[in-house]
């Protein structure tokens, strides 16, 4: 229902989601732990079989079992580990309302509210983000939340997306593992996760060269609650 | 309680009650919300809007617009099975609240956001009567 909403009101096509299952399952390839690690093309993407229409197979992220853990600790104590530490610099949090449906939007997300706290919070803008983790329940949440976030305009995510600007190499390195949609689905571990691996220089064949600053976002119920992570070595 | 091959029903119990039995008399009822006005679907106890307990039933026109839809192709109940691909589409009535329903008289191709909608009623059951939309011109 919000992805044919955000496909009226901005103009939004299903290639420009399917650039972002494409995109996503060629960082996964690079991904030695990745569910998914077969390429797959644009074509793929439109054959693959209708879910709920405007949505395809591959526009759905994985069905996993998984576990992942993360140490919060203070930076005094952190520095003594065995691990270098990665820093928070800012969240938080933006929960509209519970019932997407009644919402006077439906193609806003809590990303807006989150992120203007988190970056407010971090003292930085999203030009000085080197990696994100978009949590990307399905391709379309992820132009709707990078949107919100102000890495590009209302209704520039699919454009943003289709120039492969979420690619790694390029502009904005966004779901380098993979994501839900390629390297597990086990919701908010997975952003998290990547960004400090990738923050600790981890990442082999997929790392950001001299990744500084990443941001992750989670959400949940039906896009109704949403939280933003600015996270910096 | 629905059996396998049949399809589940509206469970009705005493917030929803008079809207499905106005349903039985053709008429679509809304809880509005006696302190602020606010028109409440799906039903409740309180108030979104201003967090009132006090919610009286209202009559409304029946009238709105297509705000979004979408295709089910994946059988999510086996009593859908003969249904697929279906349509699921969200009303959005001139009193304001959206309402998730299926169109009737109308073909998948047809619909299209922001089209003019009516609600009629269609006996499913003895006991259930289940608002649908069709297109007006």
């Amino acid at each position: 229902m919000i992805a044919r909403r955000y496909m009226h009101e901005y103009g939004l096509t299903n290639r420009q989601f399917g650039a972002v299952a494409v995109t996503f399952r060629k960082h996964a390839s690079l991904n030695p732990i990745a569910q998914m690690r077969n390429p797959i093309s644009i074509d793929d993407y439109e054959n693959s079989r209708w879910i709920v229409e405007p949505l395809h197979l591959l526009d759905c992220c994985l069905v996993s079992d998984g576990g992942r853990a993360l140490i919060v600790t203070s930076a005094e104590r952190a520095r003594n580990l065995k691990q270098s530490p990665v820093y928070i610099m800012g969240a938080g949090q933006g929960h509209p309302f519970n019932d997407p449906l009644q919402r006077q939007t439906m193609t806003v997300t809590g990303a807006m509210e989150s992120g203007k706290t988190a970056f407010a919070m971090a003292g930085i803008t999203p030009k000085d983000v080197d990696v994100c983790a978009i949590y990307d329940s399905f391709t379309f949440v992820v132009p709707m939340q990078l949107e919100d976030l102000g890495f590009c305009g209302k209704g520039e995510g699919g454009a943003f997306v289709e120039e492969g600007r979420i690619a790694l190499g390029d502009e904005l390195p966004t779901n380098t593992s993979g994501g839900l949609l390629s390297e597990v689905y086990i919701q908010g571990w997975v952003g998290t996760h990547e960004a400090v691996r990738q923050l600790r220089g981890d990442c082999g064949e997929r790392q950001v060269p001299d990744a500084e600053v990443a941001l992750v976002t989670s959400s949940g119920g039906v896009l109704s609650t949403h939280a933003t992570l600015i996270l910096r070595r | 309680m629905s059996e396998k091959g049949q399809k589940p029903s509206p469970r009705i119990d005493e917030v929803n009650r008079p809207y499905w039995e106005a349903a039985k008399r053709y008429e679509l009822l809304l809880q509005k919300c006696e302190e602020c006005g606010y028109y409440r679907y799906p039903p409740g106890e309180t108030c979104p809007s201003c967090l009132s307990d006090k919610l009286g039933w209202v009559k409304v026109s029946g009238r709105g617009s297509v705000y979004t839809w979408t295709v089910f192709h994946q059988v999510y109940h086996p009593a859908f099975k003969e249904n697929v691909p279906y349509a699921v589409v969200a009303v959005e009535l001139e009193e304001g609240p959206r309402i998730i329903t299926n169109l009737a008289d109308c073909k998948i191709e047809d619909i299209k956001v922001g089209m003019p909608v009516e609600v009629v009623f269609d006996d499913v059951t003895e006991e259930i009567t289940l608002p649908k939309f069709r297109p007006t011109s």
